[in-house]
């Protein structure tokens, strides 16, 4: 950590803003993913998403238009495509997609300070990177949960049958533990089936 | 180069022989506290040595006998068998005995004097719960415990223990009736007697102590071994992640990761749960051995770095 860094945090402490932590924690992954590209060949699909729960009102929906908006100008600094669904647990959901993992780390991160500006930092659930290994040919998440502001992993097998790759989801663990901020509770591993990335 | 768990382990032969060589002057010195005060040291020798070759003669007999099980024919349990020959034959081994504990707990131990004579036994429900290449995970972690003669090092630190802890209680009993003439002195001469209470305290303290430190020695050994035993279980087989699953199968972990979808579980507010505390360090020091956790965090990392 360089100076700078280490008196914005020291100057943060007294006003504890969760959210730099989040972004912070978020951050740690461009160095993880690599140790995940060259341990366990994952890949990333191109694929990451934010997700937090829906509330009506017009706050909401600027919100919302916030984050189009912020999205579509930033085109030209990251190449990120969006969309923005909602799931049948009453969800939002913004989904980006980039070449590079720099670009949707930075993308999320960025969502995720729009949304905590407009005061629904509440509302957000995780956020969510999916990975690919090409010799399994199934798709690997990390997820990353607001609340316990720690990674931890998902593998599906069958959404249908709720299984789960537990061994796949164990190797994840052993690789980057020590590199990003990583929930060693496996009880708290709670999965998203179905997401609509 | 090669991964650092597929070299040699001389971390083990060293602690093996630090841990003995402690173990044998902390004997050293409570027997020769003991003959100071007046036990004559045949007596002693015949008292340890009489146990120390019992318990080993009938080291593995006492086990197979306390945990109920049963050595097995080729007839009996002929996947079992082969299972562990062809583990065997890659890493030429002799074959030891097989045996099978009727109970729906999973677990297995390795019990014998040497390669030639060991017994490895495992229950039927380890063998329920476990795929063919997670059990030979286990068994290669059983095998490896044979090969590193852990029995034969922790039989001798635990017998030190034991020897220590009687020693102890008949310390105290010798101290609470030293008045009616059962004490220590007897035979050595009059003049004993009055310092006898003192002394007995000396032995009782000693004793004490000596206990406590070996008894956390044998607990450090231990777990320090299970670590060297999954070690050469990765080896044998080549797969740590294999054994990893076992462990988690048999420690639950694995019934423990939820399926139920995060989203429900907000919805439910059961989210907030203070996540249950970490085992303390007090805990583990007491422990033979180490948390699952860990010991899967290193089989993972074996297994990561072989990719």
């Amino acid at each position: 950590m360089n100076l700078f860094k280490r008196l914005k945090r020291g100057s943060s402490y007294y006003s504890y803003k969760p959210e730099k932590d989040d972004s912070d924690a978020i951050f740690s992954l461009s160095s993880a993913y690599i140790t995940l590209e060259t341990k366990l060949d994952l890949k990333s699909t191109g694929k990451a998403a934010i997700s937090l729960k829906s509330v009506s009102g017009t706050f909401f929906t600027e919100m919302k238009d916030d984050i189009h908006r912020f999205l579509d100008i930033s085109k030209s600094d990251f190449e990120l495509l969006h969309n923005i669904v909602s799931d049948s647990y009453g969800y939002l959901w913004v989904i980006l997609n980039g070449k590079r993992i720099e670009d949707l780390i930075a993308g999320i991160s960025a969502v995720g300070e729009i949304i905590n500006d407009k005061g629904f930092s509440k509302q957000l659930l995780a956020a969510i990177f999916e990975f690919k290994n090409n010799s399994k040919n199934n798709h690997q998440y990390l997820i990353y949960n607001y609340n316990l502001n720690k990674f931890y992993p998902f593998v599906p097998v069958s959404s249908k049958k709720e299984e789960r790759g537990n061994e796949d989801e164990m190797k994840i663990m052993a690789t980057i533990v020590d590199e990003i901020p990583f929930e060693r509770d496996v009880t708290l591993w709670y999965p998203l089936w179905d997401m609509p990335l | 180069m090669r991964p650092s768990w597929q070299r040699k382990d001389t971390g083990l032969v060293v602690r093996m022989i630090l841990s003995l060589a402690i173990l044998s002057l902390l004997y050293i010195v409570f027997l020769s506290i003991l003959a100071y005060l007046g036990l004559g040291f045949i007596p002693i020798t015949i008292i340890a040595s009489i146990m120390i070759l019992s318990q080993w003669y009938f080291s593995d007999k006492i086990v197979l006998w306390s945990s109920g099980a049963k050595v097995v024919t080729r007839d009996q349990f002929p996947e079992l068998h082969d299972l562990v020959e062809r583990i065997v034959a890659r890493n030429n081994i002799p074959k030891p005995k097989i045996a099978v504990i009727n109970t729906r707990m999973p677990n297995a131990f390795a019990t014998g004097k040497g390669p030639r004579t060991s017994v490895v036994a495992v229950t039927t429900g380890l063998m329920d719960i476990l795929d063919p290449e997670e059990l030979e995970g286990v068994i290669a972690h059983e095998l490896t415990h044979i090969r590193n003669r852990d029995v034969l090092v922790l039989t001798l630190a635990s017998l030190f223990s034991t020897v220590a802890w009687y020693l102890m209680q008949f310390g105290f009993y010798g101290g609470l009736y030293s008045g009616g003439g059962m004490g220590y002195g007897y035979g050595s001469g009059g003049n004993r007697n009055n310092n006898g209470a003192g002394a007995m305290i000396i032995v009782i303290l000693v004793a004490m102590l000596t206990w406590i430190i070996s008894f956390l020695i044998i607990r450090a050994i231990s777990r320090y071994r299970e670590f060297a035993a999954d070690r050469g279980s990765a080896q044998m087989t080549g797969k740590p992640i294999k054994l990893a699953n076992a462990l988690m199968k048999i420690s639950g972990t694995m019934r423990h990761i939820p399926t139920r979808d995060l989203r429900q579980e907000e919805g439910l507010n059961a989210f907030f749960i203070i996540p249950a505390l970490s085992g303390s360090t007090i805990g583990n020091l007491f422990s033979t051995h180490p948390p699952v956790e860990k010991r899967v965090q290193k089989l993972m990392e074996m297994e990561a770095s072989m990719s």
